[in-house]
């Protein structure tokens, strides 16, 4: 009953497929990116620029637009700022477009650099894109587990899973430690050096209770049988939807026919 | 005197070694956060990587490095790259410490030019080829202006990076000994090269009496 | 009635230390007992719980003499997981034994057994019925974190209970707690007691040694220097000066008794003080 319960199960039909089904599709998807990523008209990387769409797309469809959205954001961001610097600062011989700013200042959109931003830019932003919305399709415990059943050792996923959660103990403690530390008289306003002054004042109690912390845990973990050397059961677990053949179908039908198009390229 | 001690991955791998691997990487993330709060001009976000890479060796604290920066990815997938600088902090550190790096001065001296050496190299490569010299760090901006007065991308990064990992690793080399010197020796002898730190302190304690 | 657990002439160290926290100590834990240990603060009541449940030497390190056995056999012949599967332990910080991976009680009760391979029906079942024992069924959802320190220290005694040990080492389960959590943790002990398990109990709280302890081991700098039967210990003035505190009623008693007052004999708990001045009363009136 509670195996039923703490089962995963979203209403979205990509969205609920095994984690490792969509690792692969991730995968290939990043696969075909490269691939395309080689062919240019000229030197420009048009269809992988194209191909940018496809994941904002696949998430629309996954049903989770809005959170990665947020991630998107970010990504979207760095990879202007790295198509900008690019195309305005990599200097070569054929300036695409050019403006006088003032006086003698111009700034010109060099061809090179225009194309190797664009190059890295929608590389990036592909292949971060993919794994974003692998991320918030999937729920960590789910990509842990799974990878468990492939073989992966138990004591790597706990320590995985007790990572994601110290990461907020910790984050709580230095909010009451730091807290603590200014009603205490610590200074941590001021200039740079007050300021550093106060960082060791924050972090040593955090680290060293955490550490004396580590060593009562090991016991605990030794009495709850932590170190038995046996198969391991989980009441938790990740289970197929039944509809992965179908997706792994699709996705590898994709990769070849864009395989198969570069290599036409190619000899044609 | 000195005599050799025998590692292995093994004994490395205790399972207080495991445990302090979630605690460097929520460190690793709380001593960064601490730094943007208090608006110090450093990343101080490998903390947590050095102090397991002194501790446990440069196995561990390479592992501490990949899963921070696989869990920073979670949220933000342009820094899994970056995974393996983080790792290489981590087995540098750990290296150092092995030969007993944090010792004396000089040894203290070759084990950050050692590791500011690693990070450059490491880092360099990841920040040119793949990101075109830009990163998610205020650092760029830096980078980006060396770019704009005609100097070589590469020169561009590797002048940006000597300037702020270098401080940023000396900085987090000091705070992180200043840690272990305050972990009790009963604590410390539990980890792999824990030892050496308390025959340091033993020694200082013998020079000051 | 078998010993289970038995120490010869033990000495203990912990690394770096100057002198041993345990000297020269011999007992005997026999099966389906309650011991309590008591004395006061540093006089060796954890190491002696870590000695007997296998972690000194193997986890603190130092240097132990002498000899451990588990049921007969020497206790560095155990691995861990041999260990867990004999002998629960708790202690004293409730946040500590959190395992720290699981986002409900249900599953941190549960981590245990999962560890041992048990079915999952199973664990279904076991779980279920140690969360209704101690209590913490209503909280089944809850995240471990979100709860109070009684609350804790219960799922903490339910994770190990759950995997059905034949010995329990309880070091201080209360000294975090309020009276209130307090209270609660010691309900589930005297539901150890009612099942007849063999349980060694550190406790600073004597009057609940006097209340649920068959015998008791009194520790001083290491030293093992008095044990029996807990009337017999109990009674003893003589720890007084040991800064062994005695339970309030042999306090009572050994005073009425300076006031000539002929008490049959010294009684620990409150029930026993009722009986004594019950009878007492009984005499003068015939």
């Amino acid at each position: 009953m509670w195996a039923e319960k703490l089962r995963i199960r979203k209403n979205n039909v990509i969205a609920d497929l095994y984690p490792l089904t969509k690792l692969w599709i991730a995968a290939l998807y990043a696969l075909c990116v490269l691939i395309l990523g080689t062919m240019k008209i000229d030197g420009y990387p048009v269809y992988m620029m194209a191909a940018f769409l496809v994941v904002p797309i696949l998430a629309l469809l996954s049903g989770i637009f809005k959170k990665f959205l947020n991630v998107y954001k970010g990504i979207f961001t760095l990879c202007l700022f790295i198509l900008v610097v690019q195309a305005l600062l990599i200097k070569s011989e054929e300036i695409v477009w050019g403006f006088k700013l003032f006086g003698n200042f111009t700034i010109n959109v060099y061809k090179g650099g225009l194309q190797k931003g664009l190059d890295l830019s929608f590389n990036i932003m592909n292949i971060a894109s993919i794994l974003a919305w692998f991320f918030q399709t999937t729920e960590n415990k789910e990509l842990v587990y799974a990878l468990e059943k492939k073989g992966m050792s138990p004591k790597a996923s706990y320590v995985f899973l007790s990572t994601l959660q110290m990461i907020k103990v910790l984050q709580h403690n230095s909010r009451v430690i730091m807290n603590a530390q200014q009603a205490r008289g610590v200074e941590t306003e001021g200039n740079l050096f007050v300021r550093a002054r106060a960082f060791l004042p924050s972090m040593v109690p955090l680290i060293m209770g955490s550490i004396a912390n580590t060593e009562e845990r090991v016991l605990t973990l030794e009495s709850k049988g932590f170190s038995v050397k046996c198969k391991k059961t989980h009441i938790f677990d990740v289970v197929p939807s039944g509809n992965e053949r179908t997706a792994m179908i699709i996705a590898v039908t994709i990769t070849i026919l864009v395989v198969v198009w570069r290599v036409l390229a190619w000899v044609l | 005197m000195a005599e050799k001690k025998k590692y292995s991955i093994k004994t490395d791998f205790s399972l207080l070694a495991l445990l302090l691997i979630p605690i460097a990487v929520a460190v690793n993330f709380v001593g960064g956060q601490v730094a943007v709060l208090l608006k110090i001009p450093l990343y101080l976000d490998t903390i947590g990587t050095i102090m397991v890479g002194m501790l446990c060796g440069p196995w561990v604290g390479g592992l501490a490095g990949l899963i921070t920066n696989l869990v920073l990815g979670i949220a933000e997938p342009t820094f899994i790259p970056f995974a393996i600088v983080n790792v290489v902090v981590g087995v540098v550190t750990g290296l150092c410490a092995r030969w007993d790096g944090f010792s004396v001065w000089w040894k203290w001296i070759i084990s950050m030019v050692l590791m500011s050496l690693a990070s450059i190299i490491s880092a360099a490569p990841i920040v040119v080829l793949l990101y075109g010299g830009i990163t998610a760090s205020g650092t760029s901006l830096i980078t980006a202006t060396l770019m704009a007065t005609g100097m070589n991308i590469w020169r561009a990064v590797i002048s940006t990076e000597l300037v702020f990992t270098i401080s940023d690793r000396i900085i987090s080399y000091i705070i992180t000994y200043l840690i272990i010197r305050v972990i009790p020796d009963r604590t410390l002898i539990k980890f792999s090269i824990g030892e050496n730190y308390i025959k340091k302190r033993k020694a200082d304690e013998e020079a000051a009496a | 009635m078998g010993v289970v657990i038995e120490l010869r002439n033990v000495t203990y160290s912990y690394p770096l230390a100057d002198k041993p926290a345990i000297k020269d100590v011999s007992l005997k834990v026999e099966e389906g007992k309650f011991y309590g240990v008591i004395g006061k603060n540093g006089s060796g009541k954890t190491t002696l719980c870590s000695i007997i449940r296998g972690f000194a030497p193997s986890f603190f390190k130092g240097e132990l003499e002498g000899e451990v056995l588990l049921y007969g056999k020497p206790m560095s012949e155990y691995d861990q997981g041999e260990l867990a599967l004999h002998m629960g332990y708790v202690f004293q910080n409730p946040f500590n034994q959190i395992s720290g991976v699981k986002e409900t009680v249900f599953e941190e009760v549960a981590f245990g057994l999962e560890n041992f391979g048990v079915p999952v029906e199973e664990i279904e079942e076991r779980v279920m019925d140690i969360m209704k024992l101690t209590k913490i069924d209503h909280l089944a959802e809850q995240h471990p974190f979100e709860l109070s320190g009684g609350q804790q220290q219960r799922l903490a005694l339910a994770s190990i209970l759950v995997l059905e040990p034949d010995i329990m080492v309880i070091d201080e389960p209360t000294s975090q707690l309020d009276p209130e959590g307090t209270e609660s943790v010691f309900e589930i002990i005297s539901q150890l007691k009612k099942a007849r398990k063999t349980v060694i109990l550190v406790e600073h709280k004597v009057d609940l040694i006097a209340e649920y302890a068959d015998e008791i081991f009194v520790l001083n700098d290491g030293e093992l220097i008095k044990s029996g039967d807990k009337h017999d210990v109990l009674t003893d003035v003589s720890l007084l000066d040991h800064g062994v505190q005695l339970p309030q009623m042999a306090v009572l008693g050994h005073r009425l008794r300076k006031r000539g007052l002929n008490l049959d004999y010294i009684p620990i708990t409150e029930k026993e003080a009722k009986d004594v001045i019950g009878r007492l009363i009984y005499r003068e009136a015939q």
